[in-house]
């Protein structure tokens, strides 16, 4: 491909500026997080006793480890739960022909462009008549039905493009539908599913309104549910709200390093399937 | 976050149907009878769960608007009361413009700016300085939106790090405290919702990009077209796909914003930022007014449809 | 579309406007009746927290100490009693009340404006404890803004349905070294002398004020009300605030004192950014040396001793007339029993005991830097001269002698504070609104806010 040397340093140029973009609200973080306790430092300078102690400090003010545990908790409640349905329902609008699938998948994309707000006023008081208001369940139940029409979606994706040769050899074998859906096709879709437990681990992780609005302990809501209440009780205090931001931020930062290729990949495919 | 949105195929392409194999006809069209119901069997937690905690609520918050309820004690049948206050209450009327307005910032921003810095880094997409910066630009989308809020409004108030690049530069005339002013909240408010959004359409349109054929652009570059005349051409008509999906997720992100304004200028000063998310969770919870708060919900849920729909409808059209 | 999915199109319709016609004729939602917080029984001997373990819920105010320190003491001396104790910042709490003392009540919880809380039945009608304890024998005054009329309205009178943990007094505080500068050396008498002070600051380079106006939260407030106490009579505000009847902040003399409000914005007294500037930041500015007044509560003379001994000094709103009668907002720093509480009895054992302990008394003046509630011969402990606690107390003094105690124009209804007077007082600031336009429309506000 012809390309010309001044238009790969512009696009070299343009990505460094953008990256340095991205990168400098973090960097700010950062160096605020280190000045003393209850100052307002000005813009990046760093600060000339840089106190490595308020991270220690912030996360025993926030009791970060039961914000993680009660995030994992959250996490480990949403995502199982939403891959087998989704797996379920995907396989059986996308590869068994069933009656009505059409109504029923339409039903599951209706809630596709819904916004949280949107019906957040009766799930506070349906979920407080259940009586799990403030408990984790009031986090993970409305998030799995919430997540159910990408989840449907991204799955059926993936079983409609499963050709029918594969269930009619099973079938032939005398296999039943549960062992053919468990036993070929789960395996089969296994990529799409964690491309899936990807994307709904970090919308979990991530999740604010729900947690704010139906759960008042900090300790039971989700790490950013946890950073609102953190910012109320000690927004006054920035540098302190910096290092707890950080530390918020920390897993997802990590878990996306350390997955970044399936996750750049899920989220794009996730866009652009959705 | 990026948003689940509408796919293109809203419908599944009706497969014809399969050459059966001969002599296991009539088993075949009993079990195939049975996989017709049993798959109802197999939706039916994930229906049920979807009904229970989506479908259910947004039903009543249909009724609750046509209520008057301030979730304690008994409840007043108001009709479309509630409706019209949201369309007359001059502060209810500028929530939803705020929301309007914001997706200039949300989405024609980063949408424009991510097809121009596509195509202009295009050319060194495969370098690892690219594979570098795939990963960075990513991180906005990685971290919580609050955790966003909470730095931009720190890098945006008065003795914050925007003000002290203005002044290095000799700005320093034009240095305010960008959240707290009235004319520049929302514009503020609209810049960290562009530079949460800006890497995520970026890097959907790098990805759509290097499945365009370049022989494409070398036939355009032969043919004398400049920069300009391959970038409508070629770059943005082969991108509509990706161009239609951004925009959605990002008309999504804008009209039901909540995170970011929360957490940086829960709706001040005096109104500028209120958005209809934030004003949903005022009105219901502090302020008592469930019916109004359930109306303005309503209008929301239709309002993003409205945006939604004809954006999927016009890259429908046109697809081959 | 195919005819198929127009079909399903329609089915879809049809089962929606079904679902839809099924719940509405159920009736609207929210059919049970709320649990009428009437006047339980009466005791036979003041309630306490007994000797078995007890775990009070509790949801303070951060960034106040002297909840916790109280508390600290408090299960100091009764063992069995521990605390759970969430903080929040005010303007949440005051967002999130309703929800909490509803949905997830706790036994004691820091206030905020309490008649729509009345209205609705979610607090704790204190009479019974009140007689039980003896509350009843306290100066009136004391007690007076926390009693309502059935229904929320009017205040002033009625039952009571919440306590104070000490009673806050507001003025003017100034920075003694930064006054040395512009030779300044004993405190304004009056409006003019004021007035003459600012300028002076503001020509030798001082911020003249430093005030809070930011967020949900506008403190132009406090300079306003004693504007307002200083060109008026208190009682029509009080009025105001207590929802009596016809009553009307759009006054002559509340529009002159608005009037004198936007000349300090407009001559530059305030900094410019205080649209944005929150309690904490205002605080911070304050103590850093940046601003020679600042209109604010004694809830931080304790604070302020600590962070600028010595340096403080306080004074009241003087006021327009030399020699007139002074007045100043003066309220209980709010706390209540949620109408639902666990453990009402010990909830209110641990108010009386603040109110009448030595120890409790003591940290009250020391951390709280106000006066405590109770007898009004109750034990009160030595306060250094100098200090500005002293200044403050003696200001207390002075009030109930001129009977100018006022209650805070953000309490008069319980969204008047964030969805009037923040609003129209940041457009004050920047210029975007005029002082009769604010004042009508806040009167505005309130008449649909009390009407309804």
């Amino acid at each position: 491909m012809i390309v010309g040397r001044r238009e790969e340093w512009t696009g070299r140029l343009l990505l460094v500026v953008l990256m340095a973009a991205t990168l400098v609200p973090f960097v700010s973080l950062f160096t605020t997080a280190l000045h003393p306790s209850g100052s307002y430092p000005s813009g990046l300078d760093w600060p000339s006793h840089p106190r490595w102690g308020n991270f220690a400090a912030a996360f025993r003010t926030a009791h970060m480890g039961a914000l993680l545990k009660s995030s994992v908790l959250i996490v480990l409640g949403v995502v199982p739960i939403s891959l087998l349905l989704a797996t379920m329902a995907g396989f059986a609008l996308g590869h068994l022909r069933m009656a009505g699938r059409r109504l029923v998948f339409l039903t599951f994309v209706l809630g596709l462009t819904l916004p949280f707000e949107g019906i957040i006023t009766p799930l506070y008081y349906q979920v407080r008549d259940m009586g799990l208001l403030n408990t984790r369940w009031a986090i993970i139940l409305p998030l799995i039905g919430l997540f159910m029409p990408f989840s449907v979606f991204w799955m059926r994706a993936h079983f409609v493009n499963m050709p029918e040769e594969l269930s009619e050899g099973a079938r032939i074998d005398g296999a039943n539908v549960w062992q053919l859906f468990w036993r070929i096709h789960v395996p089969l879709a296994m990529p799409a599913m964690s491309s899936l437990a990807i994307l709904l681990f970090l919308w979990t992780w991530n999740q604010f309104l729900l947690a704010i609005v139906l759960v008042d302990d900090p300790a039971k809501r989700t790490m950013a549910g946890a950073l609102g209440a953190f910012q109320g009780q000690w927004g006054t205090d920035i540098p302190l709200l910096c290092a707890g931001s950080l530390l918020i931020l920390a897993p997802t930062l990590a878990v996306f390093l350390v997955f970044q290729r399936r996750f750049v990949a899920a989220l794009l495919q996730g866009s652009l399937k959705g | 976050m990026a948003r689940p949105t509408l796919g293109t195929a809203v419908e599944p392409p009706g497969a014809p149907p399969r050459p059966v194999a001969a002599g296991s006809r009539r088993p075949a069209r009993r079990r195939a009878r049975t996989s017709r119901w049993v798959g109802w069997l197999f939706v039916a937690p994930a229906l049920l769960v979807y009904a229970v905690f989506v479908l259910r609520p947004l039903v009543l918050t249909v009724e609750y608007s046509l209520y008057r309820w301030d979730g304690i004690g008994p409840s007043t049948w108001v009709g479309l009361d509630n409706y019209v206050k949201v369309f007359t209450d001059p502060d209810l009327v500028d929530t939803i413009l705020n929301a309007v307005k914001l997706i200039v910032f949300f989405s024609a921003i980063p949408v424009l700016l991510g097809l121009v810095i596509a195509s202009t880094i295009r050319r060194v997409a495969a370098s690892r300085l690219a594979l570098v910066a795939r990963t960075v630009l990513f991180l906005p989308q990685v971290i919580p939106l609050v955790a966003a809020g909470i730095a931009w409004s720190w890098l945006l108030s008065s003795t914050g790090l925007v003000n002290q690049a203005l002044s290095r530069v000799g700005l320093g005339g034009v240095t305010r405290a960008w959240l707290g002013d009235f004319s520049t909240a929302l514009p503020a408010v609209g810049v960290i919702g562009a530079w949460v959004l800006l890497g995520l359409c970026t890097l959907l349109f790098l990805a759509g990009m290097s499945k365009i054929d370049p022989a494409l652009y070398e036939a355009a570059r032969i043919d004398g077209a400049g920069a300009l005349r391959e970038f409508f051409s070629i770059t943005v008509a082969s991108l509509r796909q990706e161009i239609a999906v951004s925009v959605t997720v990002t008309v999504i992100a804008a009209l039901a914003a909540f995170d970011i304004v929360y957490i940086s200028t829960q709706g001040g000063p005096g109104n500028a930022t209120m958005v209809p998310g934030l004003e949903i969770y005022y009105l219901a919870f502090s302020e008592r007014q469930v019916g109004v708060a359930s109306a303005l919900a309503v209008v929301l849920v239709v309002l993003v449809l409205g945006c939604v729909l004809p954006i999927q409808w016009l890259a429908k059209e046109d697809s081959p | 579309m195919s005819r198929r999915t127009r079909a399903c199109w329609h089915r879809a319709a049809l089962a929606a406007v079904a679902l839809a016609g099924s719940l509405a004729a159920c009736g609207g939602p929210g059919s049970g009746s709320p649990q009428a917080a009437g006047p339980s029984t009466s005791f036979a001997a003041p309630p306490t927290c007994g000797t078995s373990p007890v775990t009070l819920e509790a949801y303070f105010e951060t960034g106040f100490p002297i909840a916790k320190a109280l508390t600290t003491e408090f299960s100091k001396q009764y063992p069995n009693v521990a605390w759970h104790i969430r903080e929040d910042q005010f303007a949440v709490i005051t967002q999130n009340a309703p929800r909490v003392l509803a949905d997830d009540p706790p036994d004691l919880m820091r206030l905020p404006q309490v008649s729509e809380l009345v209205k609705d039945g979610l607090l704790q009608n204190l009479d019974p404890y009140a007689s039980a304890f003896g509350w009843d024998k306290w100066p009136a005054s004391q007690l007076q803004q926390l009693r309502l009329g059935p229904g929320g309205r009017p205040r002033g009178e009625g039952s009571l349905y919440a306590m104070g943990l000490n009673f806050s007094m507001t003025g003017v505080f100034y920075n003694k070294t930064l006054a040395a500068r512009i030779g300044m050396t004993a405190p304004p008498t009056t409006l003019a002398e004021l007035d003459a002070a600012l300028a002076k600051a503001k020509d030798a380079g001082i911020t003249p004020i430093t005030q809070f106006n930011g967020g949900a939260t506008g403190g132009l407030a406090f300079p306003l009300q004693d504007l307002m106490a200083s060109y008026g009579p208190a009682g029509p505000i009080n009025d105001w605030i207590f929802q009596k009847p016809g009553a009307t902040i759009d006054t002559p003399s509340n529009i002159r004192a608005a009037q004198h409000l936007e000349r300090w914005i407009k001559a530059g007294y305030f900094a410019g950014d205080i649209n944005a500037v929150d309690y904490a930041k205002m605080m911070s500015r304050f103590i850093g040396g940046d601003g020679l007044f600042m209109f604010n509560g004694d809830w931080e003379s304790g604070n302020l001793d600590k962070q600028m001994p010595g340096r403080v000094g306080f004074f009241l709103m003087p006021p327009a007339q030399q020699g007139g009668p002074s007045a100043a907002m003066s309220a209980p720093l709010t706390f209540g029993i949620s109408a639902r509480a666990k453990h009402a009895d010990c909830a209110a054992f641990f108010l009386n005991w603040v109110a009448t302990n030595t120890a409790a008394r003591d940290i009250a003046v020391d951390v709280g830097g106000s006066h405590p509630m109770g007898p009004a011969d109750g034990h009160m402990p030595a306060v250094k001269a100098g200090t500005v606690t002293a200044s403050t107390l003696a200001a207390g003094a002075r009030i109930a002698d001129d009977n100018g105690s006022m209650d805070f124009i953000a309490n008069a209804t319980g969204a008047i504070y964030a969805k009037s007077w923040t609003p129209q007082l940041q457009k004050l600031d920047a210029g975007q609104q005029t002082p009769e336009g604010l004042l009508k429309s806040v009167q505005k506000d309130y008449e649909s806010q009390v009407g309804s």
